[in-house]
């Protein structure tokens, strides 16, 4: 493990920030802190950055504990979620501000600087404020900035927030693309499920100060471990009594029943359902057209939910009765979740 | 202020009519437009003409030699080395303090800003009855001050103090929103990459402040000028030693000399002009630097 944190603490009076989190990082990878706004992602990143100190715990990073290490000595580019540029400052000096007070040689600074202007694709804004540059710009030049020193490590915080939806999925995958081609160690933090699924090579969920669970993103979405992750994931519904639904096994009592659009099938009366005896009948109260399918609201045995429905279907209407049947769902028992497959399917594989 | 008004309902009157709901009808413009000027004229204008008109009613050779009159002369001098020794320590504790406030998180902030805005609330010839108090012959600390020989009470460093009591909050007011509009990312970013807290001082947050800090350390200078309430208390109007030149008017006014109060004035006079001026050339370019 290239970062580690072991039993990390942390209160700010009586709220706890962190609550004995631990988790690794191997080099080289890309690793999203995910969770809802205060649990405590931030204050995780700002204390592996040596902006805060833990209350007990220990970090460790290529080896060494870092606990006491001053924030300038250990190695790491910090991008702040409003990129804090020097205002005062050229985008040139921004970027050589690490290696200036390092008193690097004038001519090596400029090499570098040059080297970074350039894979950032700024050539000819060097003379140019932040305030003359737009949202992606600047981050790009937060992003050199955070460079520059030849950190093994860079902390983002929150890095896409401020930037418009259409630049944000180009910068994403620009992020990715440059981390991976230099070879750091990457950890940033954010809120957006999407934006940790599409960027990371490992998310870590929080929440409430705790972790809740670690793995690539596709172990998180498909086998969540934690009640809290199960409905933090996609767009969830909840279902008010599962057992009305056809086809599931009994599991005594339990909190929650989860389902998530793709696990719903709604078919119009006229069409054929391939579980046809499993369906029960619902009604279509909301339907939204979202680009690449309908996202329906369908009102079934006292439950609301959402389904999808792709455009080169027969199109459905509100208010209009259609089957429904539920593949699987997850249940939640306490802070353990279980996924329960819809029998009908289990039956036909066995038949095959 | 007198500047200030003009120039903000001149410059639109051009625009009434698009706007012309907005503004009511041509009568009220008018009414508060005249209004406005017979009031600046009434209060402002015209005293600054009595000024002037009396100072040299005498012809200038009167006036030059009132203006240049040892006491006189003395008591320039005195109003500068105690608006300049004001202006250097409000500077250094203005600094400090709005630093202290806007970086840090600490027990009892409210009350340290309260606290700076205090001078401005008490009325200043209080401040000098406490100063009085505080150094002078009823005080337990008189002996000690009397001993290493160095008098506060009717003394040039009384003056002094009173000064930088009075004038304390001019310049930390005028730093403490641009600081904390400012917040701490761009400090904390600069700690990071190593950068000491001198170089993050002269290369982030001075050049932020910068024009905060001047426009303060000219309000503070013309309030400097100006004291008269705490700075006569502690003064003792000790001719040629401990009057400055608001008390030296007072003094001359008292004595019936008419003439000379009002050449004394017309210095004062000139110094606020000199600062008005000043003042909107540093406004104007730290609102044009601002736009940026």
């Amino acid at each position: 493990m290239y970062i580690e944190l072991k039993n990390i603490n942390k209160s700010y009076g009586s709220f706890k920030a962190s609550d004995n989190v631990g988790f690794g990082i191997e080099k080289g990878k890309l690793v999203a802190l995910l969770g809802p706004s205060g649990s405590g992602k931030t204050t995780i990143l700002r204390m592996i950055a040596g902006l805060e100190r833990p209350d007990s715990g220990e970090i460790i990073i290529d080896g060494k504990v870092v606990n006491n290490v001053p924030a300038s000595e250990r190695g790491i580019g910090f991008v702040f979620q409003s990129y804090a540029l020097f205002r005062y400052m050229t985008v040139y000096d921004n970027i050589a501000f690490g290696l200036t007070v390092r008193k690097q040689n004038k001519k090596e600074i400029k090499e570098r600087v040059t080297e970074l202007i350039e894979l950032i694709g700024l050539k000819g804004f060097e003379k140019r404020y932040p305030s003359q540059l737009s949202g992606g710009q600047r981050q790009r030049v937060a992003f050199a900035r955070a460079l520059a020193p030849n950190p093994q490590v860079l902390l983002l915080d929150e890095p896409f927030a401020a930037i418009d939806a259409k630049v944000r999925s180009e910068l994403r995958k620009w992020l990715r693309d440059m981390i991976h081609q230099l070879g750091v160690t990457g950890i940033f933090v954010t809120h957006d499920q999407d934006e940790a699924i599409e960027v990371s090579d490992e998310i870590i969920v929080t929440n409430h100060g705790r972790i809740e669970q670690t793995g690539t993103p596709a172990d998180i979405y498909i086998n969540p471990t934690t009640a809290f992750t199960s409905s933090f994931f996609g767009t969830t519904s909840e279902l008010t009594d599962y057992k009305l639904f056809n086809s599931f096994d009994d599991v005594g009592e339990y909190d929650k029943a989860i389902i998530r659009p793709e696990f719903v099938r709604v078919t119009k009366k006229n069409e054929n359902q391939k579980y046809e005896k499993s369906a029960v009948e619902g009604v279509v109260t909301d339907l939204q057209f979202r680009g690449n399918s309908y996202e329906l609201t369908v009102n079934c045995n006292n439950s609301r939910f959402s389904a999808r429905r792709g455009l080169d279907e027969p199109a459905v209407e509100i208010g209009e009765k259609v089957d429904v049947f539920i593949f699987r769902l997850f249940i939640t028992q306490g802070n353990t979740v279980r996924l329960l497959k819809n029998n009908a399917i289990r039956e036909e594989t066995v038949i095959i | 202020m007198a500047a200030e008004k003009t120039e903000r309902v001149m410059p639109r009157e051009g625009s009434t009519e698009i706007h012309a709901d907005t503004k009511g009808s041509k009568a009220v413009r008018i009414i508060l437009i005249t209004l406005s000027v017979l009031f600046l004229f009434i209060m402002l204008v015209m005293p600054l003409i009595t000024v002037i008109y009396e100072s040299f009613r005498k012809g200038f050779g009167e006036y030059l030699k009132a203006v240049t009159d040892d006491e006189t002369v003395g008591a320039l001098l005195l109003t500068l080395e105690a608006t300049v020794i004001a202006v250097i320590i409000n500077t250094v504790f203005g600094l400090f303090a709005a630093w202290a406030i806007s970086k840090f998180r600490f027990r009892g902030k409210k009350f340290l800003v309260t606290l700076i805005d205090l001078p401005v609330t008490v009325s200043p010839i209080i401040a000098g009855l406490i100063f009085v108090l505080t150094f002078g012959r009823q005080s337990f600390l008189y002996s000690y001050l009397e001993e290493i020989d160095f008098m506060i009470v009717y003394a040039v460093p009384g003056i002094i103090l009173a000064t930088v009591f009075v004038t304390f909050p001019f310049i930390s007011r005028e730093i403490l929103p641009v600081l904390e509009a400012q917040g701490t990312d761009e400090e904390e970013a600069a700690a990071l990459m190593g950068a000491r807290s001198f170089t993050i001082f002269r290369k982030i947050t001075l050049p932020h402040i910068k024009w905060a800090l001047i426009y303060g350390i000219v309000l503070c200078a013309a309030r400097a000028m100006g004291e008269f309430g705490a700075v006569s208390v502690l003064s003792g109007h000790l001719r040629g030693k401990t009057v400055t030149l608001p008390l030296q008017v007072e003094i001359l006014f008292g004595d019936n000399k008419y003439m000379p109060a009002f050449a004394v004035s017309s210095i004062l006079m000139i110094m606020a002009v000199v600062i008005l001026i000043v003042r909107s050339i540093v406004e104007f370019i730290g609102r044009r630097k601002g736009e940026e």
